[in-house]
């Protein structure tokens, strides 16, 4: 009597053990599975990052070149002021009204004429500029 | 019943050294990408300015004054005039070229900005999901 409940014993154990590694195998079948697709997306992602990262590093450079022709746009802007201050420091401009005062007359008609033209082109949105 | 000791311990030794992840499901990685773009609207520009013409006399009292008095008189009548000295003409054309130095970077700022805010066509490519 004795061996037939060691008997169903076994056989419950056994069975318990064949679910058990079933149970097991199934479960790590879907890890599997899930890790794959998991690996499968954080690859994706991946290059996504990548590309957002070659795009930031692209527009980076192009904002650089922007800024750099920015700076240079900027200088030119200057040259006018540095010109007209390096010829009045030049030339003395009272004693030349003084002594011909027709060619002086000219001469500040002809630059007032020209810097109202300036100014009226340095405002058009049409004109490139400098 | 040795047997069913040793297959008990099989069976505890496989769920220890597994770390119960059996149990634990493995968790689901959900990416999303959202690219934003800025979208700023450049407007137009205003319109130019439109200067008035200025005639320039120079006038020296020892050389022209008396042609200056009798062309000033036959064109403006007896309007006054406004004098200024030679020097301060300088600091005139200085300070013009100040204005004229400061609208022009201005308007390089502006055209900077622009350039900079253009949306470029998105280049991000990615592999098939």
């Amino acid at each position: 009597m004795i061996k037939v409940y060691i008997m169903i014993a076994l056989i419950g154990v056994l069975g318990a053990g064949a679910y058990g590694a079933k149970y097991y195998y199934d479960t790590t079948q879907n890890t599997i599975t899930q890790l794959r697709n998991n690996n499968a997306k954080l690859e994706v992602a991946n290059e996504t990052n990548k590309a957002t990262i070659k795009k930031m590093g692209e527009n980076a450079k192009r904002l650089n070149d922007l800024t750099t022709a920015l700076n240079e746009d900027l200088r030119k802007a200057e040259v006018y002021g540095d010109e007209l201050r390096d010829t009045l420091s030049k030339h003395n401009l009272t004693h030349l009204a003084n002594k011909k005062p027709g060619l002086i007359e000219k001469r500040m008609q002809n630059a007032t004429d020209e810097l109202w033209d300036n100014l009226e082109s340095i405002t058009d949105s049409n004109t490139p500029t400098e | 019943m040795n047997f069913g000791i040793t297959l008990s311990l099989l069976l505890i030794a496989t769920l220890l050294l597994s770390s119960c992840s059996s149990i634990r499901p493995e968790p689901e990685i959900v990416t999303v990408t959202e690219i934003i773009e800025r979208t700023i609207p450049t407007v137009a520009h205003p319109k130019p300015v439109r200067m008035n013409d200025v005639k320039v006399y120079v006038v020296s009292p020892t050389e022209n004054f008396e042609q200056f008095m009798v062309e000033f008189k036959k064109k403006n009548g007896t309007d006054s005039y406004i004098a200024i000295s030679v020097k301060d003409y300088e600091n005139l054309s200085k300070n013009f070229a100040e204005l004229s130095r400061y609208i022009k970077q201005q308007k390089q700022i502006i055209i900077y900005y622009e350039k900079a805010v253009i949306n470029e066509p998105s280049t991000i490519s990615v592999g098939e999901n």
